[in-house]
């Protein structure tokens, strides 16, 4: 079982709070044209600190 | 380090491994990219073995995307968790003898002022509580009164987080730790306050909870180190595994030391600051 980070696009704004708080590099990307973030789970190591800085709730921690 | 050096021929570009070419295609060495742009690029620092939701993890994180020239920058480390983060990192760096940062930095300085006279190399040091303010105290001190142009940056997370949870000499009076279970009997060691009269032309206080104020003061830590002398900054990194607080909780935490006893301070000098307006005036 692995935990990380999941994120539901449709609630994302593209603020980037969670990757200025994230201490791991290169989990999220953030497309400018979009204005979304993407999460490369498998860099993630499920810590919740983008979960509580994300203002939209679109992140959140669980297994599988 | 030249870009030139870390760009690979055509021949063997397939043979590296993915994050390298992504480095290449994406890093911050040939476009200027800083705090801002975090997340549009590929970061100098890599996958690290730091513990969930490490404040000093996001504190080198910072730094690094931070600094104005990665290109020509060496970061000097010492044992610690900073350490762990640093080895990671895609800049030319040094690790030392417990403590002994500050003094190979100094040699490292005047070497590369010699070798590249016409050419900025930023030489910044990079270390944890127990680097600066316990063991490498007195190298860390020196290396302020005999002016050398280098940038030292603390990552304080208030504990030696990797050997157990011992006290350090910045861990807070009365904090209880695994390996400190009476408290600690003394407090803080006011290492920002003797910075200012040891000869720094520039000297922050800031936490991980204000990532812009990180990356202000790491580029006036490095553009005055260049011209002026010694500088120094000091990042409040809590440690979730040592104080014992949910990892979720690190930028809360210290968000909450900034309001109180971590508030951001800044001390520059009138020559420092001179330089920082005519720099300014330049661009």
């Amino acid at each position: 079982m692995y935990v990380s980070v999941r994120l539901a696009e449709e609630k994302c704004n593209g603020c980037r709070m969670c990757v200025f708080t994230c201490p791991d590099p290169n989990v999220f990307n953030f497309y400018k044209d979009k204005k979304k973030i993407s999460v490369n789970a498998s860099r993630c190591k499920g810590c919740g600190l983008c979960v509580v800085a994300c203002p939209k709730e679109a992140l959140s921690v669980s297994a599988g | 380090m030249s870009t030139r050096i870390i760009t690979p021929v055509a021949e063997f570009a397939d043979l590296l491994p993915q994050d390298y070419r992504e480095l290449v295609a994406n890093g911050p060495f040939f476009a200027r990219r800083g705090l801002k742009d975090l997340g549009t690029f590929k970061e100098i620092i890599e996958e690290h073995p730091h513990c969930a939701g490490c404040g000093v993890a996001l504190g080198v994180r910072l730094v690094a995307a931070s600094l104005p020239a990665p290109a020509d920058t060496i970061i000097i480390g010492t044992p610690g968790c900073s350490f762990f983060g640093l080895a990671q990192t895609a800049v030319n760096y040094s690790n030392t003898a417990f403590g002994n940062q500050n003094a190979v930095a100094s040699g490292l300085k005047r070497m590369l002022s010699l070798r590249y006279p016409d050419r900025h190399k930023d030489v910044v040091v990079l270390v944890g509580d127990g680097g600066i303010a316990d063991i490498g105290l007195d190298m860390t001190l020196h290396s302020w009164f005999r002016r050398e142009k280098i940038v030292t940056i603390m990552v304080d997370n208030e504990v030696y987080g990797n050997t157990g949870g011992q006290e350090s000499g910045m861990t807070k009076e009365g904090q209880v730790l695994n390996m400190a279970p009476g408290g600690k009997k003394f407090p803080k060691i006011p290492v920002f306050e003797i910075a200012k009269v040891s000869g720094c032309a520039y000297a922050a206080k800031v936490t991980v909870a204000s990532p812009r104020m990180i990356e202000k003061a790491v580029n006036r830590a490095v553009l005055v180190a260049r011209q002026v002398g010694p500088t120094y900054l000091q990042i409040y990194t809590p440690c979730p595994t040592n104080l014992k607080f949910s990892p979720d909780q690190t930028v809360r935490v210290a968000a909450e030391a900034e309001k109180g006893y971590y508030a951001v301070e800044e001390f520059i000098t009138d020559e420092a600051a001179r330089c920082l307006q005519q720099l300014t005036t330049e661009s």
